[in-house]
């Protein structure tokens, strides 16, 4: 055929086509990113003044997170989004319902495997001890598999729900207005019973987290191609919606999950109280063995522990957090492998589908080239945030609660040895009283001055055991400031890393694109973004206030069904998606990050709940957004409507 | 299967296009009509709005605002296109400014099925003008339209509607390479008064440098009868009615468009001929199922067209006529009325081929077709 003959392109002229294109893509996302890394970096040396550690390594982290996203990215547009919206055309018209189930579920519980949630959920939940809440510790322990499972579950019964909503044509509101009461009414429930409330913010946090940034778009192109075929009047920019019901189905079978394990779980103790002799046999269910156990207390309550087990031996603590750095090449290895997990079995599915349709994708060669890209992408984007971007919120999240804390906190101990009290020096007060003290060198080198505990001292060896600690960093009395800081940090994070987001981005294009450029995606962005920084700021009050979670799910949620309703169809369905999509890889970290830096300082029991609210808020603004847009565009109809009358 | 691709009948396509919150009440009105199908694109429309300046400066700012709407298409008998346009407009109160535009062009089509039977009752008078000539843009980039919109606004030429679609052509035969160059495109359609035509044109050409490379694709196609909005600014207004509402007044006394001719200039008019080819051209459209229509436009190309652009529709039927799944594309392909014969046959053979029973082409003469040549 002579129109499927090539243009010779020479080289030269092909390497500058190449070259403007890759310009512009990594431009685009070294854009995106750069928010939330001025951010970062600001905030870590005006604020916290210290400065980056591993500059370097960091460095190379950041640039390949900007290549990953743009690699990443491209690999969406260019296979994954075609592919999956291919087969949403074909489906309708070639199976019936039943297939569309079925192949829906498959989908759901594939992507919750292919993309699984549980890594980021147990860092959340990496302080949680057996005895403070015995339930949320199983589930994320021993009943994992099971916590899994019942995500998969929620995620494939959503997608099946919405393979059939656009089959039909039906609109999100029912299911909204379905779901979300019945999710509150039993978290309602749950924060009544002192056991089932722990596993709220999991729960919650579950529903967000588990739409990736792969399943997104997949789902998301699905469903606009179901919606298309289908041919209703009624959603005529539909093909939204799915992703809301693919995180509120898993909040649903997580509850009941814990509702299932509830009955024969032990109830949170002191952990005393808990590994008391009448009640071990009841702990040790929660653990693999004896060992598993005195490990667990040990590492969560330190030596304290020992005295809950008085008649047994307990090892030495075996495995330490190990601070050494791990291998770039091991990072990538990893990272690699999980990429290839999370795209091939999905796209495979896919393409297997349209195979068994006989239908043939045109541009085979793109779409191959895409799923390449999506794969090199996705190893480049997580290796990055894993050596650049994580760590680097670490290093500004860990210490931040410093800017409010008002009391000097232990940072390690030493032994001075050899030490003699003839370091020691006398302070006196004007009202007479003494205090002893001596000089300690910092690390900076400057010697310093520090009080002097005699009971540190040990005469036979000459030894002092002295106490390491950080001071608060605005002085004992300003924590107000410093929490005004805490929550501008939350706000920025959460501005920053959302504005970064590859499925954001996706669903942003995606909706500018069926909108035919009514909608902006950049404006679909900000509004979320501007909702992931409000949501993150609630979640850090309940960090600081410790609120309960329901009270914290409860209000975001009453304040959206009212919203919902008076919204139109598409932006509901458009704003609630926004709400799962947030939640992804770059924010997924920074936000862990920040969360156990503040919970660690406070003793708080878990980080769950910043999640749940970082997709709680971006639903609001959305849906305020499109209300304040569409009452825009309508205006023109009434006003032409008012001008008629007048005639 | 018996070949009835092959019949080809003279129709009158009509284009609707209203906000969406009207767009139910179009299709229930044209499927009440009898139209056996309806494709519904989306669509935005693009409006000055008018504001005072910030800070109580004096002045006003100017700022482009997109909103919504829903492009209806269908065809029906020649004989009953007028109706159809009057009841549309009565039922849809177009004549207000601000909630749409209706449209309605003789086309010759290439279908299985049978026009439509129109139940309507003549009508004597009609409110719609014969003096409209459709400007049409394929913009090579999104965003690309901004320009021409812009223009089309300053010139007071009316509310421009836009669509977005996906080009094949040139593109196609870069092989990978072709990922560089974005296949989206921005469809632009202006509705101006057919003496002024040519002269809108060179403007659009000159002011969105449309005569660069890169630039895009302009033509012209008769209107046979038509509806326009009037309603292309909005905002802040200092009148009882706005300019755009007295020229509607006038038009309606002096019965067409006629009285507002501008550009007159005989200097101008020879300018106007270099913007434009002298040869005639065929615009072809093309309604297929979706997924299709990469195999028409290859075929359409090895017959000598150049390229064409692809948009999604929605296929609202009537019944369940067409078995009942609504996404179809809808191609088209802008060839020399010389070969466009040939093209139109290759697709015919094509339907055949892909055993598209949905498949339907509508042939319409195009002119002062405009693109850039380097």
């Amino acid at each position: 055929m002579s129109s499927s003959s090539r243009i010779k392109i020479p080289f030269r002229t092909a390497v500058v086509m190449v070259g403007d294109y890759a310009k512009s893509r990594i431009l685009d996302q070294l854009k995106s990113v750069s928010f939330i890394l001025l951010y970062l970096v600001g905030f870590q040396i005006l604020v916290l003044g210290s400065t980056p550690a591993h500059a370097l390594r960091v460095a190379g982290g950041i640039s390949m997170v900007v290549l990953g996203l743009a690699f990443f990215l491209e690999g969406l547009i260019l296979g994954l989004m075609p592919v999956g919206e291919r087969v949403g055309v074909q489906l309708p018209r070639r199976c019936g319902i039943l297939v569309i189930v079925v192949f829906g579920l498959l989908l759901g519980m594939g992507s919750t495997f292919a993309e699984p949630a549980m890594a980021s959920l147990r860092a959340a939940g990496s302080t949680v001890t057996a005895w403070g809440s015995p339930l949320l510790f199983s589930m994320l322990n021993q009943n994992a598999l099971a916590l899994v499972a019942a995500v998969a579950i929620g995620v494939g019964v959503a997608v099946a729900f919405g393979m059939v909503r656009f089959f039909y044509g039906l609109s999100i509101k029912p299911f909204i207005f379905i779901l979300i009461p019945l999710l509150l009414l039993i978290s309602g429930y749950c924060a009544m019973d002192e056991n089932l409330q722990s596993i709220l913010g999991l729960a919650w946090d579950a529903g967000a987290v588990t739409t990736g940034a792969v399943t997104v778009p997949l789902v998301l192109a699905l469903g606009i191609g179901v919606s298309r075929a289908s041919g209703k009047q009624e959603d005529a920019a539909g093909g939204f919606g799915i992703i809301m019901l693919a995180s509120a189905f898993p909040v649903l079978a997580v509850l009941t999950l814990g509702l299932i394990l509830n009955t024969d779980m032990p109830s949170p103790a002191s952990g005393a109280e808990f590994f008391n002799t009448e009640h071990l046999q009841q702990a040790l269910s929660l653990f693999e063995d004896e060992n598993a156990m005195h490990q667990h207390a040990l590492r969560m309550a330190g030596e304290d522990a020992r005295a809950w087990f008085p008649d047994q031996r307990m090892g030495e603590l075996t495995s330490s957090i190990t601070d050494s750095l791990r291998p770039i090449s091991e990072i990538i290895r990893q990272e690699s492998l999980l990429a290839l997990r999370a795209v091939l079995p999905l796209t495979a599915l896919l393409l297997a589908v349209l195979w068994m349709l006989r239908d043939r994708l045109r541009h085979m060669d793109e779409v191959v080239l895409g799923i390449g890209l999506a794969i090199v992408g996705m190893a480049l984007l997580t290796t990055g945030i894993q050596t650049g971007l994580a760590p680097l919120g670490d290093q500004v999240g860990r210490p931040l609660p410093r800017v409010f804390s008002s009391v000097a906190k232990i940072e390690g101990r030493v032994i001075l040895s050899p030490f003699s009290l003839d370091e020691v020096r006398t302070a006196f007060a004007p009202d007479g009283s003494s205090t002893q003290f001596f000089y300690f060198q910092d690390k900076h080198g400057t010697p310093q001055v520090e009080s002097f505990d005699p009971q540190r001292f040990d005469a036979s060896t000459a030894s002092y055991e002295h106490i390491l600690k950080s001071k608060p960093l605005f002085g004992p009395e300003l924590t107000i400031a410093g929490i005004g800081l805490v929550f501008l940090f939350a706000f920025g994070l959460g501005y920053g890393s959302t504005l970064a987001e590859p499925a954001l981005s996706a669903l942003g294009r995606t909706v500018e694109e069926v909108s035919v450029g009514t909608i902006r995606s950049k404006n679909v962005v900000l509004a979320v973004s501007l909702g992931v920084g409000t949501g993150l700021m609630v979640g850090v009050a309940r960090l600081l206030y410790d609120i309960p979670t329901f009270w914290l799910i409860l209000p975001p949620y009453l304040i959206l069904l009212p919203l919902t309703y008076f919204s139109e169809e598409d932006f509901a369905g458009i704003a609630w998606d926004c709400g799962g999509v947030t939640t992804g890889g770059i924010t997924v970290p920074l936000v862990l990050a920040m969360g156990l830096g503040i919970g660690g300082e406070l003793n708080v029991s878990d980080g769950f709940g910043l999640l749940a609210m970082a997709s709680a808020y971006p639903i609001v603004t959305v849906l305020i957004f499109g209300l304040v847009v569409r009452s825009r565009q309508k205006k023109r109809i009434r006003e032409a409507d008012v001008e008629d009358e007048d005639e | 299967m018996n070949n009835e691709v092959n019949t080809s009948t003279k129709v009158t396509r009509i284009t609707c296009a209203v906000h969406p919150e009207l767009g139910a009440q179009v299709a229930e009105c044209l499927i009440t009509l009898g139209a056996h199908t309806v494709l519904v694109e989306n669509a935005r429309s693009v409006r000055q709005r008018i504001r005072p300046r910030a800070w109580g400066l004096p002045g006003q700012h100017v700022e482009l605002e997109n909103s919504p709407i829903e492009l209806f298409r269908t065809t029906v008998p020649r004989d009953s296109a007028l109706q159809v346009i009057e009841t549309l407009t009565q039922t849809l109160e177009l004549q207000t400014p601000g909630r749409g535009c209706v449209y309605a062009q003789d086309i010759i089509e290439y279908s299985q099925l049978e026009p439509p039977i129109i139940q309507a009752d003549p009508c004597q008078e009609t409110t719609a003008f014969r003096d409209y000539t459709l400007i049409n843009g394929i913009l090579s980039k999104v965003g690309g339209g901004e320009r021409v919109t812009e223009t089309a606004l300053r010139l007071g030429a009316c509310v421009p509607i836009v669509t977005r679609g996906f080009g094949t052509g040139l593109r196609d035969q870069l092989g990978l390479l072709r990922i560089t160059i974005p296949p989206e495109k921005e469809m632009i359609q202006l509705m101006v008064p057919s003496q002024d035509a040519a002269g809108i044109q060179r403007l659009l050409i000159e002011n969105a440098r449309m005569d660069r490379s890169g630039g895009g694709f302009l033509y012209q196609t008769p209107i046979a009868a038509g509806i326009v909005d009037p309603l292309l600014r909005i905002g802040q207004q200092e009148h009882a009615a706005s300019m755009e509402q007295l020229i509607a007044a006038m038009d309606e006394i002096k019965k067409g468009t006629g009285w507002r001719k501008r550009f007159a200039d005989l200097e101008e008019q020879k300018r106007d001929a270099r913007f434009i080819t002298r040869r005639r051209y065929a615009e072809v459209t093309l309604v297929c199922s979706e997924g299709k229509a990469d195999d028409f436009v290859l075929a359409a190309m090895d017959a000598g067209a150049g390229g064409a652009t692809t948009e999604r529709v929605r296929c609202l039927s009537a019944s369940d006529l067409e078995g009942g799944i609504g996404a179809r594309e809808r191609g088209i392909i802008c060839v020399p009325t010389s070969i466009s014969d040939r093209v139109v046959q290759v697709l015919r053979d094509m339907s055949d081929v892909l055993e598209d029973p949905l498949c339907r082409i509508q042939v319409l003469d195009s002119f002062s077709v405009f693109f850039h040549q380097r």
